[in-house]
């Protein structure tokens, strides 16, 4: 009955949150255990009453800022300046600022919504094709959660007690930079448009002028991730600096956020971080009923009883988060699987913080792929080239990506060398 | 009924964004104090978040009047415009519902153990209560008002999807 | 018949006190009855109020709680009252003797939760970074951080001591940053998160004596065979005895690696002790006799207990 109230609730496209809470309402009341309608909303507030969970408002909030502080301008024009006038150049740039603004931004689909306004027309202007520009400009944005700051790191370490926030954001810094580099492999060897990015001279001065313009919003991932790696900040403590770090360069220095826009950019943050906390909470509080009914217990020994070796388990679990990616979005998802799945790659001998990177980069890949992959939407909504071709073009990259995610399981190095060597 | 959806838009955008903004002001202003006087607030950690509960409860009917949730569209995609417009009406009932099944939820949660203290509210709720001469202010140091969040968000769910549906009704009637 | 039993600690058996209670009393349980026992660590269904709740409305049978009983049962808050236990025997003998057996009674008619048996969750110490503490003189001017309850607010001002209540989770960064001089915690809790290596020295005062409550719901306890009812309290007690047994063997572990890990360990006399009782008895009755009302009679019935085992 659960399943089918669900089930039902999602395929007729009503909210996630909502269909869970529907779902868990009317098992509430029809269940036959004595449940209590009470518990839906307990078990909810639960999840939601935690001080580092704020972290994810407030680095909302900071990105919403970010963007409206034209800050994305400068970090094109310094991505620009790097990797501009390479073969494939305008590509890179979209590669390459994305890999910026990962710095910034801990969340893919602020990436995809503020590059991709200014380079899917820019590049199809320079003759690339308009749906190969909107599907790197997605594929590109996967880097936004890998490199900290990251929401679903900080998420990952809410549900996982014993891994730490700065251990995962240092062990995503490799696996993101991998990212970009096999990405921009593959855009130099594919891509036949000769002509570098626009606006890129030869011009120093200019050069000088756009990598200047680039130091004030670097500062901000340097002082914000680098204050919770050295654990003098909380990640929520370092998410309302960057708050108003975002503030001050918007509204004094670029002169660009106002009074009037203010109350505009505030309920936007807080609107769109109620609608991944809301499902944070109704997943929580389905997570009661089925820890109240044993199913991780089940499920948990059912994959101990059949799963044989740790390469086997990984596969598995690559091949599950990939298809999970397919239909649910990745927080939702990771709020489900990660509480059954981690004790058992513990157990397996699999190392936490190396498991948390893989099951967040193989839900961030789940971004791109249709028929829910919220980055693909969001880009699409700009392109306009219609799902099924952006698809196709997506594909290449989707490839490259996996690619990389294999690398990243099979080579646990390029995940836990550098939280290793500083001493996480 | 357009401008009375405009007016609960706009009072649930304003509740919305004062929620956020209190919640970074007490933070950022709490950090501050402890790193420059090295003195914290005893509920620097505690009322954000029950800020933060009150602000989501806000933001999702809000979010819920603007269409923003998270919502698969891989079926509903493949539908004509007509019985799309339909399922609309069908969700916005299933929402309403739900909204109306969380009030109850919530109230009855929030009544349990409502009048139990919230640690680190009650010393301020009391010198608040003590300096003002306003008894109720009490009401501020216990649980109970915080987790009324819940209630209070699943009227205003049902509230925002009701109107939703008038709306879409109306437009699917003159259409 | 399927009897949950769920607390907050973590699972392990060989390192935590309720985890190790439990599995005993899962074992003991469906060794000598058909019942089976389903064990929900770690807070999987909720937080120890939310716990007691569901004990409460029957969705669990058996909760192990400890901090969550005195919002339930106030007159268990006495147990509270710094300086009451010289040491965990007379604690034990108190809790398993007859005001155990009285308390247990009164908070049944409260809560409708039975209270099999007592474990136990510790005695806690000061730390601090300033100096070694022997008497109430060297704890002022110093800043501790309490847990924001009033209890422990007025029990630091008693001693002379500045409280500061700060969240749990911005403890590490106060020490660090010197927000605070010191803390207060059972000598587990410290080596488990770490905070001797940002503090100098403890006194093993042990304040505060904090109990374990093994619960069960009494519309579940009633409908039981007689036979298994006596399984059940008789697993309850090994539980107990078993989480003390634990307790008592992570304090004297934690003891050693922190000393190890160059903490200064300081163990008070009798007097000294005495000297600490006199300061914050009397500040922390006071408040709780406001508090309790018509409970306030626990203080003297407590005391009259631990007087008797002497
Ligand atoms: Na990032
Ligand atoms: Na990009």
């Amino acid at each position: 009955m659960v399943y089918v109230v669900l089930i039902a609730g999602l395929l007729i496209g009503a909210p996630i949150a909502i269909a869970i809470i529907s779902a868990l309402l009317v098992f509430m009341a029809t269940g036959e255990a004595p449940y209590s309608l009470r518990i839906v909303a307990s078990e909810m507030f639960r999840s939601m009453n935690s001080f580092p969970l704020l972290a994810i408002p407030l680095f909302v909030l900071a990105g919403e800022l970010m963007n409206e502080s034209g800050i994305t301008g400068r970090i094109i024009a310094f991505a620009n300046v790097l990797v501009g006038r390479m073969r494939a150049g305008l590509a890179l740039v979209n590669i390459w600022a994305s890999v910026i603004f990962a710095g910034l931004s801990g969340s893919a689909v602020a990436d995809t919504s503020a590059i991709g306004r200014v380079f899917i027309p820019e590049m199809e202007k320079h003759g690339y094709d308009r749906s190969f520009a909107a599907a790197l400009t997605a594929a590109s944005s996967v880097i936004g959660p890998i490199i900290p700051p990251s929401i679903p790191v900080i998420i990952y370490a809410l549900i996982v007690s014993g891994v730490s926030v700065p251990a995962l954001f240092m062990a995503g810094v490799i696996p993101g930079l991998m990212l970009a580099l096999f990405l921009s492999a593959y855009v130099m060897l594919t891509v036949k448009v000769k002509d570098p990015a626009p606006g890129v001279t030869s011009d120093t001065q200019s050069a000088g002028q756009a990598l200047l313009g680039g130091i004030l919003p670097l500062l901000m991932p340097v002082f914000v991730v680098g204050s919770i790696l050295i654990g003098v900040v909380t990640p929520t403590e370092a998410a309302s600096f960057a708050v108003a770090y975002a503030l001050f360069l918007g509204a004094f220095v670029y002169r660009k956020i106002t009074l009037t826009s203010l109350p505009r950019i505030f309920t936007d943050a807080m609107r769109d971080s109620a609608v991944i906390l809301v499902i944070i909470a109704a997943v929580g509080a389905a997570n009661w009923l089925l820890t109240y009914n044993r199913v991780p217990n089940m499920l948990t020994d059912w994959v101990l009883g059949n799963v044989e070796s740790k390469t086997m388990f990984l596969i598995a679990v690559i091949l599950l988060f990939l298809f999970v990616g397919l239909f649910l979005e990745g927080i939702a998802a990771m709020l489900v699987l990660v509480p059954i799945l981690h004790p058992i790659a513990v157990s397996m001998g699999v190392d936490p913080v190396h498991f948390g990177i893989l099951v967040i980069f193989n839900l961030m890949i789940g971004l791109i792929t249709p028929p829910l992959g919220l980055c693909m939407f969001v880009a699409e909504g700009i392109a306009q080239v219609g799902m099924a071709r952006l698809t196709r073009s997506i594909l290449p990259f989707f490839l490259v990506e996996v690619v990389v995610l294999l690398i990243l399981t099979f080579v646990p190095e390029t995940v836990i060398w550098l939280p290793r060597v500083l001493g996480y | 009924m357009h401008s009375l959806n405009r007016l609960v838009e706009r009072i649930l955008a304003g509740l919305s964004g004062l929620s956020i903004a209190l919640v970074f002001s007490i933070i950022f202003v709490n950090a501050l104090r402890r790193y420059t006087l090295g003195k914290s607030l005893p509920w620097g950690e505690e009322l954000p978040i029950y800020l933060t509960i009150y602000g989501v409860m806000f933001g999702v009917a809000l979010a819920y009047m603007q269409d923003r949730h998270i919502r698969f569209t891989v079926l509903t995609e493949f539908l004509s415009e007509r019985v799309r417009a339909r399922l609309w009406l069908l969700v916005d009932g299933i929402t309403a519902l739900s909204g109306l099944g969380l009030m109850f939820a919530g109230h009855a949660f929030a009544v349990r153990r409502g009048n139990l203290d919230s640690s680190g509210l009650k010393s301020a709720a009391g010198w608040l209560s003590d300096t003002t001469g306003f008894e109720t202010l009490l009401w501020i140091g216990k649980t109970g008002t915080w987790q009324y969040a819940m209630p209070i968000g699943g009227a205003l769910l049902c509230l925002a999807a009701t109107l939703k549906f008038a709306e879409r009704l109306s437009a699917l009637r003159s259409a | 018949q399927t009897l949950r039993l769920a607390h907050v600690d973590p699972d392990d058996w060989t390192a935590s006190k309720k985890g190790a209670a439990a599995h005993v009393f899962k074992n003991i349980v469906e060794g000598e009855t058909d019942l089976t026992v389903e064990l929900f660590p770690a807070g999987a269904l909720g937080n120890e109020d939310e716990l007691i709740g569901q004990a409460q409305e029957g969705l669990t049978q058996v909760v192990l709680v400890s901090g969550a009983m005195s919002k339930v049962c106030p007159a268990a808050s006495v147990l509270d009252i710094p300086y009451t236990f010289s040491s965990a025997t007379v604690a034990w003998e108190v809790l398993d003797g007859p005001f155990g057996d009285d308390l247990a009674a009164h908070c049944l008619e409260q809560t409708g939760l039975r209270t099999l048996a007592y474990g136990e969750t510790g005695f806690r110490n000061f730390t601090n970074n300033t100096r070694e503490i022997k008497s109430p003189a060297d704890m002022e001017g110093l800043k501790f951080r309490v847990q924001p309850i009033p209890l422990y607010v007025e029990m630091v001002k008693g001693l002379g001591g500045e409280p500061t209540p700060i969240a749990w989770t911005e403890l590490p960064n106060a020490l660090s940053t010197g927000v605070v001089d010191g803390q207060e915690n059972p000598v587990g809790v410290i080596y488990n998160n770490s905070l001797h290596k940002l503090q100098k020295y403890m006194t093993l005062d042990g304040h505060v004596y904090a109990a374990d409550f093994i619960l069960i719901s009494d519309e579940f306890y009633e409908g039981l065979e007689p036979a298994e009812q006596e399984v059940v309290k008789k697993a309850a007690r090994v539980a107990g005895t078993m989480g003390r047994a634990i307790q008592q063997w992570g304090t004297a572990e934690g003891v050693n690696k922190v000393q190890a890990e160059g903490m200064q360990v300081y163990s008070p006399t009798a007097d000294e002790i005495a000297a600490f009782a006199e300061k914050a008895q009397p500040a922390v009755v006071d408040y709780l006799r406001g508090e309790l009302g018509d409970d306030a009679v626990w203080i003297d019935n407590l005391q009259a207990a631990v007087a008797a085992t002497n």
